[in-house]
């Protein structure tokens, strides 16, 4: 099978225009040519149908190959017009009303209206929809508030929600909200995740697996055709050999640089860019059980751990120390008055003697990766090493990140004191709504594993969700985070800033807040 | 016990690993009590401190920790892993193995199969799985490696039991009315233990690599104990930027694992009973020459040996094989060579071409004159141009020195080939003709049978007519007929006897049996302890022996051309040719022996057209 | 020598039905399902059960035993959970990688082992066997993925002489030329071990041969040294070589596995690490059952070849 694409490849080669000719006799270091990106990924995607895919890693190729009905306003988390050129809001805030860009085409040739738009969400969200099969669409929660879609005209459409729901805008610009071509998901059925087609500034072009997915230049964007020919997006999931490659020139692009390595492109050669976005690294702890059932214990934990020397030395500064469950990203919702805990042995030592607790023994899940998770195994031994130092006996253990999440997913109660854990957002309300409320326990859906539960904070949540005014959100939240911070069910660690790193060749490129990678204005020379 | 614990420590590489294993070993003994920072301390601020830091002699890794510290530890720990899978692999394996050999039939079988099918299951895959289904941690990547390994040993240790389970002993023991597990305790395992040992010992390095990929992989040791696959695994991301957190915990396998190789490599050499004699060497293409002078020619004949000493050197041992032999052979004579085994006169025979086996074997001394010519210490080239075309042997026993997997006909195109430029398919013809001329029927289907296709005359047959390939002035035959039957025997004999007379062949023809030589040689040389004692016509010397080694030789000839004889009849043994005693060698078992004979060297005098090594040899008259 | 084939190749479907068995009860104990790993970081536990209905994974474990078997003989390996398609096109493509890899590291282990012993053995206690000797010692004694970081240190990064990672260029590749270069470094970190393996077995079975009578046979007929050492007793060795060099096939193609992870070959090892680790059942078991098939052929093929070098062994 291998055999015969060896002559399909060499004849296809993508976008590459004349590139072909250059790694014939050349040294072994043929670089990439002009105007193709290549973009060092940490893993081969999924599948490339939004709407089932999770991860921020096949965000970065959907972001360009797909448009949403908003999108976020560059370097910001504000949402602006795509593919909807216009939209209008009900005095109740269950009726949102998009007027649609005209003439816009999707890669396969297909027109962008109404009725996309509606087979887009009712795929999703409708089980006996005749092609929901294509799912599963983990995300599909995030429009769980939509009752329906309704065609006003080919370019009007209607959302009519069952409630308020304030983040309903922002989730649309989420990558789940992209609009995909209703031709090619009735064409290729379950294969679309293979097969897909958008409406942005790069159409797909060839998915090679384990080696690159290739995406070409859209020459009909409406938005303005992107610099770039092509991107060629390479998994290569061994952050060491990700390094070794963006050295030896075999990548232009590296995201997700391990810290470690970081000095390493302090050269002219490379250009370091960073961006704080909307991430939360905590711990979880078991507030149904065990020590950490005791407030007093959490708060120590959250003194014990050395959190200014884990974002300085083992995430080499790529990181900030968090303060509340809120990243400061949100500024808008962001307690400026909370200070993290201080790093203060001492007073955790002193908390654990009041808890009467001198030498309380865990058990601590660590990841080995995953979403998010920066460094997660090395982290995970340090604050072992600090929380050892006021008293505490921890044991760690380790999981793979999918079969990680198999076992904090559905609570850590009879396994667990304490769990890694990072989420990254796209609104202020997603992850306390999804992990901090007593409706979100795992047995009720949610992804409260640690079992916090607090009524006022419950309260707080619901009424944030359906107020219509920011200015009244952002009280809410402010005073929900000054309870969960003093109640901390989780040890608050770090708000990472997304780093990148370019060679020289590459100008324009810019890291957004909301993480993904938005290439249409990208330069390779 | 000892005897094993001398052979290791003779053995130089195994002494040198026992020493760094043993060095390091001890080291992670005294681990607990060494001055060391404390394997699990972190200190961020400290990181990627290069080696050679103040305070910490090797560095420290990605979270400050102190990097010798954590490798004695982890040293420690992957030690104890891979000895602990290793024994635990070879207990289960052997226990497996012996079971599916002692019993055979349908539990071997079914056994087998299994073993099999683990086998065919990518190793790696399964010690995932199984590390995958009880969860990561260094215990249960433990017995993930020792369960990958025990089809190898349960394979490797059925197939020693088979051999064992019908051996006589075994039958012995179950008429004795002994339980199978009995049986299998003290007939079957002590045999099979010293195999156990050295698998063991061959694969613990190997098990230590295992454990140490599937830390690497994350699935061994939990943090922040430390291992050395761990340690290689945790320090991978900071391979570029610190290279030395990858290269410590990696020198380290590399070391370990070496030492323990190196010794297992000396374990199985002193435990394998084929190499206890030290023989597994090579030998050379032509035996070693050594010697300080050439003695001038002696004998006229086509073929003359002046003197020949040839040695073994074993260790600080020094076998005299051959002490002086002087020789000569005539066109169409045949001279035979007689004595008891170990008497020299097959590595006589072997030292006129180079082919005693070098080493242990060296010419010391004398010279080997081929038409004048001397073949000790003549350059390889032409002395290979001699081998097998002017000079050519027939060796004892056929199914060991015709090659097993060549056509006979190929081997006989062979030695032509090897000596005149000719077509394969002339050489081919060439070699039928030499088969019939040996009287080999239908020769053209025999060219095409391998040697174990052939009986045993016929294999001799072959060995003759590879000989007569190049149509040799001189053949040496070896023993050529002590492993045939009476008949067959007396076959060979005379077609060697037409040969010499149709083509004025020189034989010298080595044997143990005086029958044969009667039949065949005009004259005789008879050997003792690597001298000639006694030479002359065969005739005159089956007549009158004058040595009284050759009397009780001929006297072990009940009747000749009769059944076969045996030379156990001479009372005591040879004398080992490592300690020859003074005087005449054969003084202790002569019954005729005075005090005079311990004392000097015995000469050999010449009379009448004979020779004897005696100081009263018994000259009867004719 | 065809029904002799033909019997080894019945005689090897109870083994690859064995391994059918053996395959799916590890998937089947081994905790945490694939519906976690296809839903990601947002699994419920709701969510999770609903899709384990979905693929049929609340069926009995007999029941899916013998569906996942009556489709596979059927030719339809079903489909990669994790990966959105044909498990038996990811299988191939994957495979045919890394028989790519570890066919030229298993040439390469052959030539460079046989060599290293056969020269070691013809030279015994000289300087090219005392040289070979330590090189085969740190060969078998270095693990390969230290060995291929090392490399990769060295040739990529430092002297930029080699591409890092990959089976291809992403630009300009695709020949063979191309694949060369990937393929060098890979390989031969994956060749070391075995090379090593080999070469201590043919020194000995070459010294144990060269003590031979036939070997003296050969020599006292004339036979020049080259043609003794490289045409008799490598012949004669050849016999006990061949069944080492099916064992060893088999450690380089697990060994792969390390190499594909540390190069980023897209290998099948790889491909089955990620899917154990995602409980990509079906993909782990068609893989599984595939390579197992390959190696029980390829150790068919050994017994075959050895019963064509050897004419004692009764077919």
């Amino acid at each position: 099978m291998q055999l015969m694409d060896w002559t399909r490849r060499s004849l296809l080669a993508a976008a590459g225009a004349g590139a072909m000719a250059l790694g014939l006799g050349l040294p072994v270091q043929a670089q990439t040519p002009p105007g193709v990106l290549v973009v060092g990924q940490i893993a081969e995607p999924k599948a490339l149908d939004p709407a089932a895919v999770t991860a921020v890693n096949d965000f970065r190729i959907l972001m360009n190959v797909y448009d949403g009905l908003v999108r976020y306003k560059s370097g910001t988390l504000e949402v602006e017009p795509a593919l909807a050129e216009s939209w209008t809001i009900s005095e109740d805030g269950t009726e949102y009303t998009f007027k649609l860009r005209d003439g816009v085409m999707f890669h396969d040739g297909s027109a962008f209206n109404a009725d996309v738009v509606k087979f887009n969400f009712d795929r999703m969200l409708k089980e006996d929809h005749p092609y929901h099969n294509t799912g599963p669409f983990p995300l599909s929660f995030f429009f769980s508030a939509v009752e329906s879609v309704d065609v006003i005209d080919a370019q009007t459409v209607k959302f009519k929600l069952n409630a308020p729901y304030a983040p309903f805008l922002s989730n649309l610009a989420y990558p789940t909200g992209l609009i995909v071509s209703q031709a090619a998901v009735e064409q290729h059925g379950a294969d679309f995740g293979r097969n897909p087609s958008g409406t942005g500034p790069f159409k797909f072009a060839e998915w090679r697996s384990n080696e690159a997915v290739v995406v070409e230049k859209n020459p009909d964007y409406w938005d303005g055709a992107a610099s770039l020919e092509a991107v060629v997006y390479r998994p290569i999931t061994d952050a060491n050999t990700r390094t070794a490659e963006m050295l030896a020139g075999g990548i232009d692009l590296m995201v997700e640089v391990p810290p470690v390595a970081l000095s390493e492109f302090q050269t002219d050669a490379y250009r370091v860019s960073e961006q704080a976005g909307p991430h939360v690294w905590f711990l979880i702890l078991n507030a149904k059980e065990g020590p950490f059932a005791d407030k007093l214990v959490r708060q120590a934990a959250n003194y014990a751990v050395n959190k200014a020397a884990l974002v300085n030395d083992v995430l080499e500064g790529t990181a900030e120390v968090a303060a509340g469950p809120t990243p400061p990203a949100f500024a808008w919702a962001y307690n400026e008055a909370l200070e993290p805990y201080p790093y203060d042995p001492e007073r955790a030592k002193a908390l654990l003697a009041e808890a009467g607790m001198q030498n309380p023994s865990v058990t601590f899940f660590v990841t080995e990766g995953g979403s998010g998770m920066l460094d997660p195994v090395a982290m995970g031994t340090a604050i072992q090493a600090d929380l050892e130092a006021v008293g505490f006996s921890v044991k760690i253990q380790t999981y793979e990140w999918n079969t990680f999440l198999g076992e904090v997913n559905p609570g850590l109660e009879g396994k667990a004191d304490m769990a890694e854990m990072a989420w990254m957002t796209n609104d202020p309300d997603t992850l306390p709504f999804l992990a901090l409320r007593t409706e979100a326990w795992p047995d009720k859906g949610g992804f409260n594993s640690g079992y916090y539960s607090n009524p006022q904070v419950d309260a707080l949540l619901d009424e944030a969700r359906t107020a219509t005014d920011q200015g009244r959100r952002a009280e809410l939240y402010k005073e929900m985070q000054t309870i969960v911070h003093d109640d901390a069910p989780w040890v608050f660690v770090a708000n990472w800033k997304q780093n990148a790193v370019t060679s020289s060749k590459v100008d324009n490129f810019q890291l957004e807040p909301s993480f993904f990678l938005l290439l249409k204005d990208v330069v390779k020379n | 016990m000892r005897l094993f614990l001398r052979l290791l420590a003779r053995n130089r590489l195994a002494l040198a690993g026992a020493v760094v294993l043993g060095f390091v070993v001890l080291l992670v003994l005294m681990t607990p009590v060494l001055p060391l920072a404390e394997p699990n301390i972190t200190n961020t601020a400290d990181r990627f401190q290069r080696p050679f830091t103040p305070g910490h002699l090797l560095g420290t890794d990605h979270l400050g920790r102190d990097l010798l510290s954590r490798l004695l530890w982890g040293t420690r720990l992957s030690l104890a892993v891979g000895f602990s899978a290793a024994v635990i692999a070879a207990t289960i394996g052997a226990a497996i193995g012996i079971v599916a050999g002692y019993f055979g039939g349908r539990t071997d079988n079914l056994i087998m199969r299994g073993v099999d099918m683990l086998m065919a299951f990518p190793y790696i895959l399964l010690a995932l799985a199984i590390v995958a289904a009880l969860g990561p941690g260094l215990m249960n990547a433990l017995i993930a490696v020792a369960a990958v390994n025990v089809p190898f040993f349960a394979r490797n240790i059925r197939g020693i039991t088979v051999g064992i389970a019908h051996k006589e002993f075994v039958d012995a023991a179950k008429l004795s009315g002994m339980g199978h597990g009995r049986i299998i305790l003290s007939e079957i395992l002590p045999n099979v233990l010293p195999v156990i040992v050295i698998a063991m010992s061959t694969t613990v390095g190997w098990m230590i690599l295992e454990t140490a990929g599937l830390s690497f992989l994350g699935l061994g040791s939990q943090p922040p104990q430390a291992d050395l696959g761990s340690m290689l695994g945790e320090a991978r991301a900071a391979l570029i930027t610190s290279p030395h957190t990858s290269v410590v915990p990696g020198v380290m396998i590399l070391i370990i694992v070496m030492s323990i190789n190196l010794l297992g490599d000396g374990v199985r050499d002193a435990l394998d009973p084929r190499l206890r004699s030290g023989a597994l060497t090579r030998p050379m293409a032509a035996t070693l020459v050594d010697r300080d002078s050439v003695p001038e020619p002696s004998g006229d004949g086509i073929l003359t040996l002046d003197g020949i000493e040839t040695q073994f050197h074993v260790g600080d041992r020094i076998y005299r094989a051959v002490g002086g032999v002087s020789l000569s052979v005539g066109p169409g004579e045949c001279l035979g060579l007689i004595g008891e085994s170990g008497s020299g006169k097959s590595v006589t025979a072997l030292s006129i071409m180079g082919l005693v086996a070098s080493p242990p074997g060296v010419i010391t001394g004398g010279a080997a004159r081929y038409r004048g010519r001397d073949l000790i210490g003549m350059p390889y080239r032409e002395l290979r141009r001699l081998r097998g075309d002017r000079i050519a042997y027939i060796f004892q026993d056929p199914l060991a020195t015709l090659h097993p997997l060549y056509r006979v006909g190929d081997q006989l195109a062979e030695a032509i080939r090897c000596h005149h430029a000719i077509g394969r398919a002339e050489a081919h013809d060439r070699a039928i003709e030499l088969l019939k001329s040996v009287r080999i029927p239908n020769p053209e289907s025999r060219a095409r049978s391998y040697p174990h296709e052939m009986s045993g005359g016929m294999r001799q047959r072959v060995g003759i007519a590879m000989a007569l390939a190049n149509d040799p002035d001189v053949i040496i035959a070896d023993e050529p007929t002590t492993a045939l039957d009476v008949t067959v025997q007396a076959q060979i004999l005379s077609l060697l006897n037409d040969l010499r007379r149709d083509r004025g062949l020189a034989i010298v023809f080595i044997t143990h049996d005086f029958g044969v030589v009667a039949q065949l040689c005009d004259r005789v040389a008879v050997m003792y302890a690597g001298r000639i004692v006694e030479e002359g016509p065969t005739a005159e010397i089956l007549a009158r022996p004058a040595h009284p080694y050759t009397s009780r030789l001929i006297d072990c000839v009940p009747e000749l051309g009769g059944g076969r004889r045996e030379l156990a009849a001479i009372p005591g043994l040879p004398p080992s040719v490592d300690d020859l005693p003074a005087g005449c060698a054969f003084a202790p078992r002569c019954d005729k022996k005075q005090s005079s004979c311990a004392v000097g060297e015995v000469a050999l005098k010449p009379r009448d057209g004979r020779a004897v090594r005696c100081l009263y040899p018994d000259w009867r008259p004719a | 020598m065809g029904s002799y084939i033909l019997k080894r190749l019945l005689s090897a479907i109870p083994v690859l039905l064995g391994i059918t068995i053996i395959v799916f009860a590890i998937m089947a104990m081994i905790p945490g399902d694939p519906a976690t790993a296809i839903l990601g970081s947002y699994a419920t536990p709701e969510n999770v059960e609903k899709l384990n209905r979905d693929l049929g994974l609340d069926k009995p474990a007999a029941a899916r035993y013998f569906i996942w078997l009556g489709n596979m003989l059927t030719g339809d390996f079903g489909q990669s959970f994790a990966l959105n398609r044909p498990v038996i096109h990811e299988v191939l493509e994957r495979f045919s990688a890394t028989l790519v890899l570890a066919g030229t590291a298993f040439v390469l282990c052959c030539f460079f082992g046989i060599l290293a012993g056969v020269v070691s053995a013809s030279r015994q206690y000289g300087l090219a066997d005392k040289a070979i000797t330590f090189a085969v010692l740190l060969g078998i004694s270095i693990p390969s993925f230290f060995l291929g970081m090392m490399m990769i240190l060295l040739f990529a990064v430092s002297l930029k002489w080699l591409p890092v990672s990959g089976m291809y260029a992403i630009y300009g590749g695709g020949d063979l030329w191309d694949l060369l270069k990937h393929l060098a470094m890979p390989a031969t970190a994956l060749a070391v071990v075995a090379t090593g393996v080999i070469a201590r077995l043919s020194r000995s079975a070459m010294l144990e041969v060269l003590r031979q009578d036939f070997i003296r046979t050969a020599r006292a007929k004339g036979v020049s040294e080259h043609r003794v050492i490289w045409g008799h007793a490598l012949r004669a060795a050849m016999v006990s070589i061949i069944p080492v060099l099916g064992i060893q096939a088999g450690f380089v193609l697990s060994g792969a596995v390390y190499i594909e992870i540390v190069f980023q070959w897209p290998g099948v090892g790889r491909m089955l690490v990620d899917a154990i680790l995602k409980r990509d059942i079906l993909l782990v078991q068609g893989g599984v059952v595939l390579v197992a098939a390959c190696y029980v052929i390829f150790n068919i093929m050994v017994d075959v070849a050895q019963s064509l070098l050897d004419p004692r062994i009764k077919t």
